[in-house]
Order: structure tokens, then sequence, then C-alpha cells
């Protein structure tokens, strides 16, 4: 179905796609929204010059808040040339001949900012050339700047809207090899990247006019309500009577395709109220009886007695260390189900017409979703058009197909154009949850406390087989990143347990790392605390050849004054990880000050200092924006969320009982510091969040000397493990 | 039927009298701007002013709207440039965006009634306004801003 999550073969596709394949034509106002542009030019994929001056970057990530549009059209001017105020951004619709496409995992400028650098030196040469052309000069006596090229020795000039409307430009295809040769400026010579730049995006968020996918209106559209599975994976439709739906006014029609039931009406009321009066007798399959209990007791199982699934990591030799070790630790740490919950409900509208199926909605995996429409209706990929919004949040739900493909489907057995909106009820019913997981972890310091032996038995279900995203092992990468710390420990071993429970799961903003960081720094707290030792010191001795993730240890140690005496009831807990890819962190260290009220267990976040090392930063203000709020989801994550299972489904359905951070809970103080780098850059998005239930955890035993293994820290379990205590 | 004064014009609308105020707006006005986020006043997303109070517009019926003075985002000031709006561009408060109208019209209400908010203000004011982006700094930052006047 969907193609593998996979850094080269994005490389492979988006050159062909990309400025590998440079065209050099003009065309009569295709994509162009300014009335005035009677011609424009397009030097590859990415970008469009019209006539008018303008200069409009053409965005293929999703904008779910990240302000990943803004950044993107930064990487352009800056080698471009283009004055900022000159910069316009669009959202293309999905075709296959884009590539992949795909926005998660922090990856967007990591993965484009060469390229576009490399795509925007390319047109400046050909606009440079043009001119020079036109005044029958050497090209190497002109330079671009502010959206012009200008003729050095005579001060004559050409705006790159004048070029593009009247100085013909020669057609050039350059070859990646040409392309790896062209020269990009070095950071201190960047006059947009790393500045200030308000965000493109935000204007008409504050005044309504900002398009979401549920704002999408089509001629002659009707409204569709599902009837949803009474369990989340395995049920079947055995029987629809629609005899009392027929009867609710502003009904049309009944739709049973398979296992999908649903009722169309004139208006959305009218939906809600023909499906409710559906009688749809369901087969509840094999997953009725899943409960947390059940999954807990199966993952315990699972820990304890699995000894074949693939190692994630191995190194030395782990029995033999643990063997020889003066002293050892064992701890069991436990996640729960988390929400993506994003503000605006999972929604669709869907056309199919012609054979040609239009898809009206905020899309973060266009490349999945056409290839599931594709499968699903018997049509190629070509003939899927996803014509992109914006996203009312992201946070991984946006990658799921689901919603599409139930519209897609209505709409073509309805006959017309369908808008499908799910209630927040049915968002959590049919929510794809952050894996519980359970993570097993033992460890042996040797006669001098040093950190020789770690073992970590790590059980997660994986989302990754609906991506065709798991390795010739079975393993999920996606679900066990970070497990893979980079500690300099001579003797490890991760096992990667897979175990599926009937419970769908996806990947939520931060992903893996959000719980195996918190095992991982939250043993090794425990860690240091079994050799007596600081931790910061504890960490930055096997961190030698991390200097980076050192320095932003020692940055946040630094700032949030480690070692000051606090009140009672009061801790500093520290975390610092790799988040989110091993091979391309973005080094980032939290400290978090907490104060754990001993009577009702509550934990309240007092101040939180963050320090980041993500390379070149594009936009800093948009960077401390998303490190702002990564850190707050991670407490919000860490302190409130969690989803339970009942009957093969949760039991959660809606914020009287799913628990999102609130302004009265947000901390006074949220520090976040950057390290002034000129390292290619990695991402933001994410990393921030990783790090707060352990530096949480980690504070709540500065504070209290009781260790909490279950995330999240719920007032219950603060206090059960005060008890254990003493 | 009933006859609804959103941001000064007159809309009649014919819908049953229980339909929601939310739903009349977005799908059959199509002022799209207040959001749907859970249709049980948990999240704020829905925020507008009725007769200058901040309501939950998921909750109100539209024989309750009807005869009333309703104001949406898209009505809080002609041309967008409400004190709160200005703050809102020049702290960069929103990331998804989704939900900041309904921040925008609640934070409209507080400063309507009580110029100059406290921090303690402003928490007890905004708590019933989810942000899944969390972008709360910001709006705290903003809402101050706006009622210094900067």
């Amino acid at each position: 179905m969907a193609r593998r999550i996979d850094r080269r073969d994005f490389i492979k596709t988006t050159t062909v796609a990309g400025v590998g394949l440079t065209l050099s034509f003009t065309l009569p106002g295709v994509g162009v929204r300014t009335a005035a542009a009677l011609s424009a030019w397009e030097p590859n994929t990415q970008m469009t010059l019209t006539p008018d001056g303008l200069v409009t970057v053409h965005i293929f990530k999703a904008e779910m808040g990240q302000g990943v549009g803004t950044a993107l059209a930064q990487i352009v001017a800056e080698e471009l040339e283009v004055d900022w105020k000159d910069i316009r951004i669009d959202y293309p619709t999905s075709d296959p001949k884009h590539g992949l496409m795909i926005t998660g995992g922090s990856w967007s400028v990591n993965w484009t900012f060469d390229k576009l650098s490399r795509a925007a030196v390319a047109a400046r040469t050909m606009l440079i050339a043009a001119a020079a052309q036109q005044w029958k000069v050497p090209a190497s006596e002109c330079v671009a700047e502010r959206s012009t090229v200008r003729h050095a020795p005579t001060g004559r000039f050409l705006t790159y809207g004048q070029i593009v409307d009247k100085v013909p430009i020669a057609a050039r295809t350059w070859s990646e090899d040409d392309l790896k040769k062209l020269t990009l400026k070095k950071p201190e010579e960047y006059r947009v990247v790393g500045h200030w730049a308000a965000r493109l995006d935000i204007p008409e968020k504050v005044n309504g006019k900002a398009k979401f996918g549920i704002d999408t209106f089509l001629p002659g559209m009707v409204y569709a309500k599902v009837a949803y599975p009474p369990t989340r994976e395995g049920a079947k439709v055995k029987a629809v009577d629609d005899k009392a739906a027929k009867g609710v006014k502003g009904y049309v029609k009944t739709v049973v395709a398979g296992d999908l039931v649903a009722a169309l009406g004139t208006t959305y009321e009218a939906a809600t109220q023909a499906r409710d009066a559906l009688k749809v007798t369901w087969d509840n399959g094999p997953n009725a009886a899943v409960s947390t209990e059940s999954i807990t007791r199966d993952y315990e199982q699972k820990a304890k007695e699995d000894m074949t699934s693939p190692a994630w990591v191995e190194k030395g030799d782990v029995k033999g260390a643990l063997g020889q070790a003066s002293k050892t630790h064992e701890a069991t740490y436990v996640t729960d189900y988390v929400a993506h919950a994003p503000l605006e409900p999972m929604n669709c509208v869907a056309k199919f017409e012609g054979g040609v199926a239009d898809i009206y909605t905020g899309c973060q995996f266009q490349t999945m979703a056409m290839g599931a429409i594709s499968k699903q209706l018997g049509i190629k990929e070509d003939k899927v058009r996803v014509h992109q919004h914006y996203l009312g949040g992201g946070f991984g739900r946006r990658l799921e197909p689901d919603a599409i493909v139930e519209a897609v489907v209505i709409a073509r057995e309805a006959g017309k154009p369908v808008k499908l909106i799910r209630s927040r009820e049915e968002d959590f019913k049919r929510d794809y949850f952050r894996s519980f997981t359970l993570q097993r972890l033992r460890g042996g310091l040797d006669a001098e406390g040093k950190l020789t032996a770690w073992d970590n038995t790590l059980v997660a279900a994986y989302p990754g087989e609906r991506y065709a995203g798991l390795d010739d092992k079975g393993r999920d990468q996606f679900a066990l990143n970070g497990a893979d710390h980079v500690y300099d420990i001579p003797n490890q071993f991760v096992r990667a347990v897979r175990k599926e429970t009937g419970i769908s799961v996806g990947y939520v903003r931060a992903v893996a790392p959000n719980y195996t960081f918190f095992a991982v720094e939250t043993f090794i707290d425990e860690l240091a605390q079994l050799a007596k030792v600081d931790a910061v010191q504890f960490r930055l001795a096997m961190l030698k050849d991390a200097p980076r993730l050192a320095a932003v240890l020692r940055m946040v140690a630094d700032r949030a004054e480690w070692g000051k005496p606090l009140p009672p009831n009061t801790g500093l807990g520290i975390a610092c990880v790799t988040a989110q890819e091993k091979k391309d962190p973005t080094w980032t260290a939290s400290a978090i000050q907490a104060r754990v009220d001993p009577q009702s267990g509550k934990v309240t976040v007092e101040k939180v200092v963050c320090a980041v090392d993500c390379g070149i930063i594009v936009n800093p203000d948009g960077a401390r924006s998303q490190v702002e709020g990564s850190l707050l989801f991670g407490i919000s994550n860490a302190l409130k969320e969690r989803i339970t299972i009942q009957n093969g489904q949760p039991v959660q359905s809606n914020f009287h009982d799913y628990h999102l951070l609130r302004m009265n809970e947000v901390p006074d103080v949220v520090e976040v510091h950057f390290v002034k780098s000129k390292e290619y850059p990695t991402g933001l998005g994410e990393p921030g969040t990783t790090t707060v239930a352990p530096a949480l955890s980690n504070a709540i035993f500065a504070a209290t000397g009781a260790r909490v293994r279950s995330v999240p820290f719920l007032p219950d379990r603060v206090l059960a493990a005060l008890k254990a205590k003493t | 039927m009933a006859t609804l004064l959103i941001n000064g014009k007159s809309h009649t609308v014919v819908a049953p009298d229980d339909t929601k105020l939310l739903w009349v707006l977005r799908e059959r006005l199509r002022m799209t701007g207040t959001k749907f986020g859970c249709g049980m006043a948990q999240c704020g997303a829905c925020t507008v002013h009725l007769n200058g109070d901040a309501v939950r517009s998921c909750q109100v019926t539209l024989a309750q709207a009807a005869g009333k003075k309703i104001t949406t985002i898209e009505g809080l000031h002609p041309q967008g440039q409400h004190p709160l709006q200005v703050a809102w561009i020049a702290e960069q408060v929103p990331q998804c965006g989704y939900c900041q109208s309904g921040q925008i019209m609640q934070a409209a209400a507080l400063l309507a009634k009580n110029p100059t908010p406290t921090d303690a203000d402003i928490n007890t004011a905004m708590a019933g306004n989810l942000c899944r982006c969390a972008t709360y700094l910001r709006i705290r930052r903003a809402i101050k801003r706006a009622a210094q006047g900067v």
C-alpha cells in the first residue's frame, strides 16, 4: 500500500520529481494567483516566479502549526536572493510525480534544507545568466540581490519580475552532480536563514479566514455519519436495519460497504439522527474482552518469557557483565496509551466523479492516502487528488488515511460529494493510540561505580506494519528509537518485543522516544543514585563521544542552578536525549522543577529549562515556539493523558475524561536555550517532548525520594510510590 | 425558523429550534471561523459572544440565540485589527491555529470586563480553552500586551 518511509527512497523519489529533472518553460498563468501574471517561470517544482516580481515557494509539507511553510520559504529566499516581501507560499495538490509526500518525524527542514538551497542557487544562476546575456556582459560581473540582478560595473539592473516577463531564460538541465558542485552560502553570510521572519500562516489564523479541511463545502454535497463498530479492531457487520433511519427528516441514503456502515443526510444533524436510528448487528470479534488489565498481564508475561525476539542493540557481553557486577539494579517502566487528540476532529470531504477521487482535508501523508484510495477504489494513484488544507493539529494522527478512505467510499456509493465529520467521541474511539509499553531494565555497576551492563526488554505494539515499515527482522524502528541511546556502556542488549493487542496503535508526536527515553533517562538516574554519583556527572562520564549532548546537559544544569537547595517537597530533575533518531539527532536536555503535594499526590511543574542543539536554526522564533509547545505537550502527556481499555475499546470519550494540559496548569517559567551552531539542521517538533517524562520523574524523586515508574504520573500513582517508599 | 443577528447583520435560518448555534454558523451560514472541537463545552474552540458574554456555541440552541446580539471572530473587528488580534500577531501565538478563534473570543470577553487582568485572572478566564499545540505561554503574553495597549 504505502511506500516505505526511508530516507534513501525519499531522496531518490524527490530527485526524480524535483530538481534533478529541471524544467524551464513558460506557463500561461498556471498555479499563479496573481491576475496580472501572464507568464510564469518554474525553474523546478519547488518554486514559481511571476512577472509581478513574486516568488511562490511550493510547500510539499503539511502546515500543522510547525510553521514549515515559512521556514522552507526562508531557505529558498536565502539562496535565490529574494526580498522577503516578495515571497508567497502555496501547498500543492498531491500527485505521484511529486514523489513521497509525508510530514512527520521532525524531518521537514532536515530533509529539504540542502535540496532547496541547491534548487534556489540553480534558479539564481539561470536568472543571472539571462540578465548577462541580455546585457551582453559576462555573468561573473553580475550579482543577484533583493529580487534583482545587477551588473556591478555599470549599475544596470533587472528585477526578477522583469526578467521573467521580458528576458529569455535559457533552459538548463541540472544533473545531480551539477547541483552538488554549486557553492552554498556559509552560515555567516545568511541574511534570511537564522533571522526573524513573521510566520506567513499566522495572519489568517487570527481572523477566522484560515481554511482547515473541516471548512470545505462542495456543491451538492451531503453529510455522512458512520456507525462505528463496538470494538476497535476485528468486529464484523452481521445485519443492518435502516427502517427507522428512513423516517428521519433529511435522510438521504444508507451505505453498507463491507464493514463500513453509514447514513447520509442533507445536514449534519439529519445524518447524525439517521445514523443513530440505524440498527446494526455486530459480531464483536476476537478482541471483545481486551482490557488494560489483560494487556498489562500480557506485556508483563512477554517481558518475562520472551527469549527469541530480535535485538535492537547488541554490544559486548551483558550476561557476563551483569554476573561480574558489584551492584545490580532492575526496574520496570510502563507507559499507557496516549491519544493524538488534535483539536480539529478527523474529517474529510470527498468526491468521486468520472473515475477521479478528489479529497479535501488536511493530510500528513498524501502518498499513503493515494495508495489506500487507489487500492480501495481500484483506480490509479494519478486519479487521486488530495487537496491540501491547514491541519487543525497533526501530531501523527493525520498520517492515517482512515477517515479519507471512509469518505471516498461513501461518496462513491452515494454518487455525490460527501462531508464526513467525526464527533469528538468518534475521534477518540477511532484513534490510533501511542502504544501501551512495558520496559524492563537491568543494569550493573562495577566496583568503581561505572555502568558496565545495560539490559532492556522493550515490549510494544508496532504501527509499522500498516506503513510497510518493518525491517527484515520484523522490527519497527519508529517503535524503538531512543532505546539505542548514546551512553558509552561496554555491554548492552536491548530486546525488541512486539506484542499486538487488538487496540490499533499509531505514531503520536515524539513517537517512541517519548517512552524509550522515559525509561532510559529515569533508569540512568536510578543507577546514578545506586552509584552515589551526581546524576549530571554520572551522565557526563558516559558522553565523551557525544560532546554536543554533554554541552546541552551542562547548559541546563547551569541555567537551572543544579544542586541548589530547594523548598520541601520540591525537586529538580534532569534528562538528556538524542531524539528523534540517533543518526540525525537534535541534542536536547531539560531540567524540570516540580512540587509534589504529599497529601494528594498532585504534581505541579514550576519551571522548565530546556537546551537544544539542532544545528542551524532557520526561523528562530518559530523554533522557540516549537520547543515551547513540545515541552508543554510533554507535560500534558506525562501528567494527565491516559487511555484505558475495556471490552476491546477505549473508555475515554471526550475532554471531560481525557485530560489535556490547560492554561491554569502551565508553569510560570519555561526557558528555552539554543546552542549557536553551523552544523546541518535537524528537527524541532518533537525532541523537547521526549525530555519531559524522565526529567519530571527524576524531579519527583528528588522532591520525595519516591520513584514513579508509570506514565502518566497520576496522583494515585504518586501516592502509591510515596507509600511504597516508607 | 429564526432570525439571528450576527456581527450586525440579520440572517434568517430555516432549521429546527434545537439546532446548535455552532452548526448553524458553520454548516448553514458557512461562517467557518468558529470551530467545532468537542461538542460538550470542554474545549472552547466554538466560543462566540452572545450579548457580549463568551459562550460555547455548541451548547446554545437556535431558539436561545434568536434575537440576541451574536459576535463571531469574523465580526470581532471590522478590519481584523482588534487589539488582541494585533497582539496575537506580534507575539506569533498560533501554531496549528484551530483553537485560536475561540481563544481570542474568550480573551476579548475577559478584557471587556477586566482591562488589566493578572496572571491569575488570565488562568481562570482561559482555563476552558484547550490548545493542543500548547501555545499557552504566548496566549498569556498576547493578552497582557493587548491589555497594555502595546
